[in-house]
């Protein structure tokens, strides 16, 4: 396509990049949702297509479509503006922003990416976020400030913009945001106390190492990677049933508290199951993707959603890995990135042949392994049991069944013996289906005759019975979903208009041709896995270098953090980002060193102050001239009022706890575990969680409801302390500790204690400034 | 809206806040806090998610309530009257209908097809339209000639839960905005202490799609639907606990606001301004939400209208609850209703849960058209009825009548601001199967809806993962025949 395009291409003036991107932020969209409908290359309505800048200069049936002699007399222009008799799009007049645009964009010379072909593709090859990852030097002026290469690169952009930095936060202030940015639990007293008083060199450097070493850090972390890999305990979908998969969680934790490198976090959850002599725990690793919607509502179509799950798995891969937009090419190239449908459908192959529940099954036949493939963790003995428990269920079975065939001779028998009055006990359908003769009766209607028949046999009561007590005392199996490959690959072929009955073409796995080759003669998913961090792919430390950025200062340095395709944002700081992220990868893929690297900095360090210059020069803050104020997500928010008031329960990993969903009983220990153990449900929500996003790796979450119905959850929820009912239950869990006090409560400790434990200020009131209180208030006020 | 957008309004905003607060000091703020709706002088999104914002064109419909019939009712026995159908009870369904065609549950197909399953209700003509209306609605028939019956309705999904999800969202795939997200983030909020977007369940079933059909997908969260429970606590922890006074609590919100005041004064954010705002907002809501649920305040002759008893959770209380949050400025009120999905079986059938489902609903749904007419409210209130999808004519073939998904034709019907009531629309064949007249699909809905409320489908959009999304998708045609 991009061939056909350079054909005819003429020769074009270069235009910079600066007026590219103004072509392809205020143009091309337009272009493309009010004109490409009818004025592509296949339709040419009125002869006229908009898909390059050569069928544009040619125009149409009536004459060119721009003029660059004389751009205001633009034949374009002249039907957006609806001056003469021509008026389009048909769809009624563009406002005046978007017409001003293309007058501006004509009067440039109409600029247009040269390689640009007839798909109307961005310039592949000069967009940045393709290009290798370059190793910038940091800039040398900045030494007095900088604490290391991080703040040597913002402060030469603020300076650039006549700004400065802000100065340090309190030392309060630094130890509440680094146990909230680390573990997403508040410090005691004692700990803030302690780092106060610590004038020691090195003391901000042995509270980080410290906090990267809790275990608290691998649930905080674990979080929000599992909001990327769109974890839930639950199905979505109609009854959103309960599946599990929280082993895969308990892993996400374990390998971010025991710092396993990047590359192999990567490989072990997309391939851990091809990998040579794959451990349980690598298995396990590739319930990630998993975490696809599994819908088995009566009636649906297996296929139909398994199709589902290997897009998302498109999808989720693009967004996660690749921070590109994979999932637009599902129905068509796509629109703006250099991805075309056929490659959606190559890399769509790597997902498709998991033997999971598809439409090669029946009904009865899908739903009884609904949820394979599992890796179960059962004993020895477990498994001993099961066997001998399911090998006495068939015999039971196989003799249910002789003794109903021997019942079923007595069938007529026992419908020609009902009385009337019998017949009138019965549910008004088998009334109907007995006044029917026999001989008439639909077979699905003489089925539910024959069960109707056999249920009310005692014989067969007694022996369902028996049947059920045993399937009872089957072993309790702990089991978690995984991947795993079917023996034979199924087929992929491209779907039109992502349509799953509409079978086009066959397509091989492979990655998309503007990213680096992966090299394998037959690509399996280990391949891709491995291709993803190759050291030749610039995505991947890119965009995770950016999100754990974005983590700390509220926004990455590039704000589209899911988005580094050419609709995305261009990075604030180009050279950081690339250092960040030659600095991850050459630094072994460790995480906790990448987190190291931007706690120390001065950057990270700074109060969090409005500064007014700031605010009128850098409004979103995207220079970093301050410290960004973030507010915690709600789950953080839970267990802040759990943690401060001695309620959470420390417990790390197993089963998830289905928090009570009002207005049902609650159960104490689902009110009182943490982070890492609250199961995340398909469907929304706990009304404490109520800025929980729906578990999609796109959702974006926004802590803190500004609506009002935020405040009162922690303002009344039980855990904060007021219920005295229920803060006698949850007290149970952790009787001890430091308590909020309540209004009548007799138990009320000391009120200094409490104000240290929630603002993590000497509760004195004599030495501190009062309108130092909330040093941070977004991150830990409710 | 371009973030960028956002980002500069904010600045517009920190500007102004952010003079009046250090200049203003107190007063500013005080007037702030004094009760007043904070929206009523900012219009800006990035401060204030919510507040106000102007529509595209004059707006025929302020409000909306959308009575929302889970399950899909049968347009058979509800509002499609076959007499061709109920002369061929019985009969082989013609193999032109089926060839090349899916439903749900194929498998019970090919074990043995189905036949044609006459109406099982009769069905007689109303109002000075001459509606028709089946005998399960004798109320709604009442106040038929408001209605705008739409026959022409097609789903793209015959599942429940992807359905259910294509209606409030405009996609099968989990993550986008619900419509009434949509709506509060084009036109924000004019309750001043109560949500914009409220949902309101009733019925014995589980509503399939749950909450994410009220889910804000994509958008922010202060957009999503907010569940009011059936109980005079309508928000989980909303209220005080017992043993807790109005003052005491008062005491405390003014103890966080002090705090949150001496913070604003030292450093002039109004991010804080903003926080100190929906904290009074939480306080004011303590009080009108239990206010709103309490339908002891509504007269006998009210409550007999809907058939509504103060304290009972039914549909009939919520939709006079649905009629109390429109008067105090909620501008989306989604209610459901389970209980439509009449297969055949003992729980759900065509047989007797027919009846009690439409006993349920019937009285209400036609006492929200009436009393929203008295109080001069339904002249730009809309009112909307509808399932996700229809039945097929075929019977299925269980213990009892009952009929299987079909996506082809169901009906629907609209009455209030703008509508055109007193006429059908759309026309279906003799047998029930497919559209043959003016057919609707559910963008098309949308797109109407949001053209009532002043909104262009095509404009109200959000840009996300670099394309600008929209509730209608790529498609959606408001319904022009449906408009007064």
């Amino acid at each position: 396509m991009a061939g056909l395009g350079a054909a005819h291409a003429a020769p074009g003036p270069p235009f910079s990049a600066e007026s590219i991107r103004f072509f392809e932020t205020r143009i091309r969209p337009t272009l493309h949702s009010q004109c490409s409908q009818c004025h592509n290359d296949r339709l040419r309505t009125s002869g006229l297509s908009v898909a390059s800048r050569d069928s544009l200069l040619e125009g149409g049936t009536r004459g060119a479509a721009i003029s660059l002699d004389r751009p205001g007399k633009s034949l374009l222009l002249a039907a957006l503006r609806h001056t003469g008799s021509l008026k389009m799009p048909a769809g009624g007049k563009l406002s005046a922003p978007v017409i001003g645009a293309f007058e501006r964009w004509i009067e440039l010379g109409a600029p247009w990416p040269e390689d640009a072909g007839s798909g109307g593709r961005a310039d592949d090859a000069v967009h940045w976020a393709f290009q290798p990852v370059a190793r910038p030097t940091p800039p040398l002026s900045g030494a007095e400030w900088a604490r290391n290469a991080i703040d040597r690169f913002v402060l030469a952009r603020l300076r650039d913009s006549g700004l400065g930095p802000s100065p340090p936060a309190s030392r309060e202030t630094l130890a509440r945001r680094l146990h909230l940015d680390l573990t997403g639990l508040l410090p005691s007293a004692e700990e803030v106390r302690a780092f106060v008083a610590d004038r020691r060199p090195g003391a901000y450097e042995r509270m980080v190492d410290r906090l990267l070493a809790s275990p608290h850090y691998g649930e905080r972390w674990g979080r929000h990677w599992l909001d990327l890999a769109r974890y839930a305990d639950s199905n979505g979908y109609n009854a959103d049933a309960e599946r599990k998969v929280w082993m895969y969680r308990d892993w996400v934790i374990d390998a971010l508290n025991r710092d396993q490198p990047f590359d192999r976090f990567v490989i072990e959850q997309l391939a851990g199951d091809l990998l040579p002599g794959a451990t349980p725990q690598q298995i396990v690793a590739t319930g990630f993707h998993r975490n696809t919607l599994l819908n088995l509502e009566g009636g649906v179509d297996f296929e139909q959603y398994r199709v589902e799950a290997v897009t998302d798995r498109v999808d989720v891969t693009g967004i996660v890995f690749l921070g590109l937009s994979l999932g637009c090419a599902r129905c068509h190239d796509h629109k703006f990135d250099p991805i075309t449908q056929r490659e959606f459908y190559r890399f769509f192959a790597f997902f498709n042949s998991i033997d999971e529940l598809s439409g090669e099954y029946s009904d009865a036949e899908g739903r009884a392994r609904a949820f394979e493939p599992v890796l179960e963790f059962g004993t020895p003995e477990q498994y001993v049991r099961k066997n001998a428990l399911n090998a006495q269920i068939e015999a039971m079975e196989a003799e249910q069944r002789a003794y109903q065939k021997e019942l079923l001779g007595r069938q007529d028998e026992w419908e020609a013996g009902l009385s009337p009055e019998e017949v009138s006990r019965l549910p008004p359908g088998l009334q109907a289906i007995l006044r029917t003769p026999s001989a008439e009766r639909l077979e699905r209607r003489k089925g539910i005759l024959r069960n109707a028949f056999l249920a009310q046999d005692p014989g067969v009561q007694e022996r369902r019975k028996a049947i059920a007590a045993v399937r009872k005392l089957l072993p309790a199996i702990p089991s978690t979903l995984v991947m795993r490959e079917l023996a034979e690959a199924r087929p992929t072929h491209i779907l039109v208009q992502g349509d799953f009955l509409r079978k086009s073409e066959r397509v091989a796995p492979g990655t998309p041709a503007v990213l680096p080759p992966l090299e394998a003669s037959e690509p399996t998913r280990l391949h891709l896995a491995r291709w993803l961090v190759d050291n030749r792919n610039p995505l991947t430390p890119r965009v995770t270098v950016n999100r754990i950025w974005q983590r700390y200062f509220g926004a990455g340095i590039v704000a589209t953090s899911n988005d580094f395709g050419t609709q995305g944002e261009p990075p604030s700081h180009p050279a950081l980002l690339d250092w960040l992220a030659a600095a991850f990868v050459e630094a072994g893929w460790s995480l906790k060193d990448l987190h190291r690297l931007i706690v120390t900095s001065a950057t990270y360090r700074q109060a969090s102050s409005h500064r007014e210059d700031l605010a009128a020069r850098d409004p979103a803050n995207r220079l970093l001239g301050r410290q960004a104020r973030l507010r915690v997500e709600s789950e953080i928010v839970r267990d802040l009022a759990l943690s401060a008031s001695g309620l959470l329960a420390p417990k790390i990993g197993g089963p998830s706890v289905f928090p009570a969903q009002p207005p049902g009983g609650d159960d104490s220990e689902a009110v009182a575990r943490e982070q890492g153990i609250r199961p995340i449900p398909a469907r929304p929500l706990h009304p404490l969680l109520a800025d929980e996003p729906a578990p999609r790796a796109d959702a974006l979450r926004q802590p803190g409801r500004a609506d009002g119905l935020h405040p009162p959850q922690p303002l009344d929820h039980p855990a904060a302390g007021a219920d005295a009912a229920q803060r006698q239950r949850l007290s149970r869990i952790r009787p001890r500790t430091r308590r909020a006090p309540a209004v009548g409560d007799e138990r009320c400790g000391d009120l200094r204690a409490v104000v240290e434990s929630l603002l993590d200020l000497p509760g004195t009131g004599t030495h501190r400034r009062r309108t130092e209180y909330p040093a941070k208030p977004c991150r830990g006020a409710a | 809206m371009d973030p960028l957008q956002n980002v500069r309004l904010n600045a517009t905003r920190r500007h102004f806040l952010g003079e009046c607060f250090v200049g203003l000091g107190g007063i500013a703020l005080g007037g702030l806090l004094g009760g007043q709706p904070m929206h009523a002088e900012s219009a800006d999104t990035a401060a204030d998610p919510l507040a106000p914002k102007a529509p595209h064109f004059p707006a025929k419909a302020k409000r909306v309530v959308y009575l929302f019939m889970s399950g899909a009712p049968s347009q058979f026995e509800t509002w499609l009257w076959r007499p061709k159908l109920r002369e061929m009870d019985g009969q082989p369904t013609p193999d032109s209908f089926l060839d090349g065609k899916r439903f749900a549950f194929m498998e019970r197909f090919t074990e043995q097809r189905p036949t044609l399953l006459g109406p099982q209700r009769d069905f007689q003509r109303h109002g000075k339209s001459g509606t028709w209306v089946s005998e399960v609605f004798p109320h709604m028939a009442r106040v038929v000639d408001d209605l705008a019956v739409v026959h022409s309705l097609r789903a793209e999904n015959f599942n429940h839960a992807p359905a259910k999800l294509f209606f409030n969202t405009g996609s099968t795939r989990y993550g986008r905005p619900s419509m009434g997200s949509w709506i509060t983030y084009g036109l924000g909020s004019e309750a001043s202490d109560l949500p914009a977007f409220v949902v309101l369940r009733s019925g014995e079933q589980n509503l399939m799609g749950g909450a994410n059909i009220w889910g804000s997908g994509f958008l922010p969260t202060a957009y999503q639907g907010v569940e009011f429970l059936r109980t005079t606590d309508p928000i989980p922890n909303l209220s005080t606990p017992p043993g807790f006074s109005r003052s005491q609590q008062r005491a405390r919100v003014d103890a966080v606001r002090e705090l949150n005041r001496a913070r604003l004064a030292a450093v002039g954010d109004p991010e804080i301004a903003t926080r100190i705002a929906a904290y009074e907002l939480a306080y004011r809501m303590q009080a009108s939400a239990p206010e709103l649920m309490d339908l002891a305040a509504e007269s006998q002759s009210t409550l007999d209208l809907y058939g509504a008893v103060p304290g009972k959770a039914s549909f009939a209380n919520n939709c006079l609850v649905a009629r109390r949050l429109l008067e105090r400025g909620t501008r989306f009120v989604q209610l459901y209703h389970t209980g439509w999905d009449h297969h055949g079986n003992r729980v759900n059938n065509l047989a007797g849960k027919l009846d009690e489902v439409a006993l349920a609903v019937d009285r209400a749904c036609a006492a929200l058209v009436t009393d929203l007419r008295q109080r001069g409210l339904l002249d730009d209130t809309l009112v909307i009825w509808g399932g996700e999808f229809g039945r097929t004519p075929m019977g299925e073939i269980q213990e009892l009548p009952g009929r299987n998904h079909h996506i082809e034709n169901f009906p629907m019907w609209f009455a209030g601001a703008g509508i055109k009531g007193g006429q059908t629309i759309g026309e279906v064949d003799d047998l029930g199967f497919f559209v043959t007249k003016d057919p609707v699909d559910v963008h098309d809905v949308q797109a109407t809806i949001l053209h009532l409320l002043g909104l262009d489908h095509t404009k109200l959009t959000y840009r996300h993962q670099g394309r600008d999304f929209r509730l209608t998708d790529v498609g959606g045609r408001v319904m022009k025949r449906l408009l007064a």
